[in-house]
């Protein structure tokens, strides 16, 4: 029959046989101490580093304890010991040491039990008192006991600042694929070995990134590297450093340690400040398996202090060599004779056929006498359709259908020259605008070879119909009632002077008054 | 110029067209007979304008109104209406005769003014065509500020000399529009505006703030059975700021109408109705209800009704007005319904719906459940059995 050490402690029970045991505030039997045994290194460090990834080392590590145990019946184990009394954290190291197939023992000294499992919602108690060593650490199950004796204790800060990082991938078309652009997007450190310091620095100076840096003096090297910080850097410029040798990425982890591209620490150093003391910066360097040590925080020197300028002229605008040296290069804008064909804008007729015109406005369809537009001139009466009268020049214009005076045609919008003509050089429509300074609803028009263009403005274009039209004259209405619907609203009284006169006549009856 | 052009150019027209009334002497009984004559020519051009006006008044009651020619009581009406207003010059002291000039002045305008009851709607449109805008006429005051104090030309300009003499001495003055109908007159003008007020029904139950005491409702309401018309009462009710007041004197008219006993006139010492048959039967004393809870109901239409419901007034009369939705399910199978329920609304009528039924509750909490049992008790047998035996 195998002697059964533990007993499963009873709901409400408060009286244990296990010096030190004590029930929480729900009722399971807890210790003043928690021992966990792992059965190698490699255990202890996924059990760290799956503790630093749920919460914070910094609650674990000022009461832990790192020792290398031997096991009296043969064997090692590795003993963490850390402060307990509270059962939800019991819980939680409960589930972390199951899953790197450690044990968890709840006790305080040198005796431990077995923490709660399902058999024993309550936790366990011994069954007899059990003797143990003074350097000995007893470990009692529900059906055995293991006894271990420290062989040597571990510091256990020092053992994480030791662990050597892990390899992650990177994305195979580089950095600047990954949108986090592999956590280097807001800052990222460049460590440059000195001799090409000067060439990087230079390069990313070319290359406007947004940087600062520090020279370090690394443990072992007779020369100062370079330590660069770099904002928002672009990915492209992190591919390029990336592949350099003797530039190290270095992604910043916490406020106090970088780990280089490429790489990951086991521990999660960000809740884990404890295990970085002092106020010295960490760059765990995964290429060759160094931590680095800075003495305090690196002052970062802007950039611009960093770079030798050696620019020696002086810089000079564009604009003061184009005034001075265009001169011999300018030409006249003139007219000239083209046998291009192109649609009728508008027609010049001459004041002798005005008359004709009038009588042409009947033969015009309402549409593009709607669109025409008339300027009177000293020349003749001018008749404008154009696609730059906005919009109303859609269509066969006026001036395409009036068969009087000289054709006008377009050569940019609202420029006009006569038919036949065309603008020499042929430079761009927009630029002859430019060139004759004409505002947005201006007009310009050439009349001849030789004559200056003439500029119309809005006001001077005058609908076609409004101008050849008469008036028409109404009839003031004789036949209407003046005032005919007259606002219904309150009569006033205006009591007239009546003056001094007799009233009289007010003897009568009205009886025979009504017909 | 002839009598009655003068009196039609110097005062209908004006008073139906909304400008300026001239009031001269009074008319006297010669010279209304003497246009009497003279009637036949109201029908020539010159009168286009008038009949137009009277037209145009009319349409702002019904939409298409039937008018007939101005016959001898318009007539006399427009002379009444004169002379009440010449009564009420301000020059009156000046005329060069007797006190009992003006005693028979009186006496022939409240004549002129006893007109037999209207039997047809046409012949009341009619009546109210003149007397509304009489109801609503201005004046402008003139105040002038002097040594003595403040003298005030009501209606008139102020004599050049004086207005010289301000001048001079720096003293300012200002003009003041005032109704007419809201300013104290001597005790023969307000005698004789109850007297008109009388022969216009319409104009009664249009304003029934203006209405004079002891006026029976009942009176109009054979031409509240006409949908157009008790259209236009319902919404120049509902327009009105004073709704509720409106609405609690017309049921106090009401209440006081039924109070009495159906034999007696209730208003047996008024001249324009001597001995006056009232229409008691549920259907007059039914459109009068419908009227006044329609005004509820368009007033929940506009959203205006629970604002206007914060006052609680402790009138019994406005207060069994307020009660008046509050008997709709008795009364509704003889008036019907404003909105007609169903499970077919659409959105809007079933937000219309939503707001009466909220509207009723809270009249529910805001009306004592005496003055619905009192209503009860005292309206309800008129409309759905019958007057009191």
């Amino acid at each position: 029959m195998v002697d059964v050490l533990l007993e499963p402690v009873a709901a409400g029970q408060t009286r244990f046989r296990m010096p030190g045991l004590a029930p929480d505030a729900r009722g399971i039997a807890v210790g003043r101490e928690t021992l966990i045994v792992l059965p190698s290194l490699d255990r202890l460090v996924g059990f760290l580093g799956a503790y630093s990834q749920e919460c914070s080392l910094d609650e674990l590590l000022p009461t832990m304890t790192l020792e290398r145990g031997r096991r009296v019946d043969g064997g090692h184990a590795l003993l963490v010991r850390c402060g307990g009394g509270d059962s939800y954290a019991l819980d939680r190291l409960a589930r972390l040491v199951l899953a790197v197939r450690g044990q968890l023992y709840t006790g305080s000294g040198s005796t431990f039990v077995r923490v709660r499992e399902r058999a024993a919602p309550f936790g366990y108690d011994l069954v007899a008192a059990v003797q143990a060593g003074s350097d000995d650490v007893v470990a009692v199950e529900v059906d055995y006991a293991a006894r271990y004796r420290s062989v040597e204790r571990l510091d256990p800060v020092e053992l994480i600042q030791r662990l050597s990082l892990r390899p992650i991938p990177l994305p195979l078309t580089g950095i600047a694929e990954d949108p986090e652009l592999c956590g280097l997007a807001e800052i990222a450190l460049v460590l440059v070995a000195p001799g090409i310091s000067e060439r990087v620095l230079s390069y990313l100076w070319n290359a406007q990134v947004n940087m600062a840096g520090v020279r370090v003096a690394l443990e072992g090297e007779r020369r100062a590297s370079l330590l660069l910080r770099l904002r928002q850097a672009p990915g492209t410029i992190l591919d390029v450093l990336h592949g350099i040798p003797g530039v190290e990425l270095l992604a910043p982890v916490s406020e106090r340690a970088a780990v280089e591209l490429g790489y990951v620490h086991p521990i999660h150093l960000a809740s884990a400040s404890s295990c970085l003391p002092g106020d010295e910066m960490y760059l765990f360097r995964g290429r060759v398996g160094r931590v680095e040590r800075l003495e305090g925080a690196p002052r970062f020197l802007d950039g611009r202090f960093l770079v030798k300028s050696e620019i020696a002229g002086r810089v000079t605008s564009p604009g003061d060599t184009r005034i001075g040296q265009m001169e011999p290069l300018k030409v006249n804008l003139r007219l000239r004779p083209s046998t291009a064909l192109r649609e009728p804008r508008g027609a010049l007729v001459p004041w002798e056929q005005a008359e004709m015109l009038r009588r042409m406005i009947y033969t015009i369809p309402p549409t593009a006498l709607s669109a025409a537009r008339l300027v009177a001139m000293q020349t003749g009466l001018l008749v404008l359709t154009g696609s730059s009268l906005g919009g109303l020049g859609t269509g066969v214009g006026a001036g395409a259908l009036i068969p009087l005076g000289s054709r006008l045609c377009e050569v940019a919008p609202g420029v006009l020259v006569p038919d036949g003509y065309e603008l020499w050089p042929r430079v761009r429509p927009g630029l002859i605008r430019e060139l004759l300074a004409l505002d947005s609803s201006d007009h310009a028009l050439f009349t001849g070879p030789d004559l200056p263009p003439i500029r119309l403005k809005p006001e001077h274009l005058i609908p076609l119909d409004t101008a050849m039209t008469g008036h028409l004259s109404l009839l003031e209405g004789g036949e209407l009632i003046q005032d005919a619907l007259p606002g219904l609203g309150s009569a006033q009284i205006d009591n007239t002077r009546l003056g001094r006169f007799a009233l009289w006549g007010f003897g009568g009856t009205l009886e025979d008054g009504r017909g | 110029m002839s009598l009655l052009p003068q009196l039609v150019h110097e005062f209908v027209t004006p008073l139906l067209a909304g400008s300026t009334v001239q009031v001269r002497r009074p008319y006297r009984v010669r010279e209304f007979r003497a246009m009497i004559d003279e009637l036949g020519q109201l029908h020539s051009g010159d009168y286009t304008d008038l009949l137009l006006l009277r037209l145009r008044r009319g349409q702002d009651v019904v939409a298409n109104p039937a008018l007939p020619e101005p016959d001898p009581d318009e007539l006399a009406l427009w002379i009444g209406l004169h002379n009440i207003l010449a009564l009420d010059h301000p020059d009156r002291s000046r005329v060069w005769t007797r006190a009992i000039t003006w005693d028979r002045v009186t006496s022939v305008t409240r004549s002129l003014l006893t007109l037999s009851q209207a039997s047809t709607f046409e012949t009341a449109l009619v009546r109210h065509v003149s007397l509304g805008p009489f109801l609503s006429i201005g004046r402008t005051d003139r105040v002038l500020a002097t040594p003595d104090g403040e003298e005030r030309f009501r209606g008139q300009e102020v004599p050049r000399r004086k207005l010289r003499r301000a001048q001079l001495l720096q003293l300012g003055g200002r003009e003041e529009r005032v109704d007419w109908m809201d300013v104290p007159h001597a005790p023969e003008v307000a005698e004789l505006v109850h007297d008109v007020l009388w022969t216009s029904p319409l104009s009664c139950v249009l304003s029934p703030l203006r209405a004079p005491p002891g006026y029976n409702p009942l009176i109009a309401a054979p031409f509240l059975t006409q949908r157009a018309f008790v259209r236009r009462v319902c919404y120049g009710w509902a327009r009105s700021p004073h709704w509720i007041e409106i609405g609690g004197v017309v049921m106090g008219q009401l209440l006081q109408a039924l109070s009495t006993d159906g034999s007696q006139s209730p208003a047996t010492d008024a001249i324009a109705l001597p001995g006056a048959q009232v229409n008691r039967s549920p259907r007059e004393v039914g459109a009068i209800v419908g009227a006044l809870i329609h005004t509820h109901f368009l007033k929940v239409l506009e959203l205006g009704a629970r604002l206007g419901l914060s006052t609680n007034s402790r009138d019994t009369a406005t207060q069994m007005f307020l009660a008046l939705p509050r008997v709709l399910p008795q009364l509704s199978p003889v008036l019907g319904e404003p909105l007609l329920v169903g499970a077919d609304l659409s959105k809007f009528d079933a937000q219309v719906a939503r707001r009466w039924t909220e509207y009723t509750e809270h009249l529910g909490e805001l009306i004592p459940r005496a003055v619905v049992e009192n209503l009860v008790a005292t309206l309800l047998p008129a409309i759905v059995k019958g007057p009191p035996a």
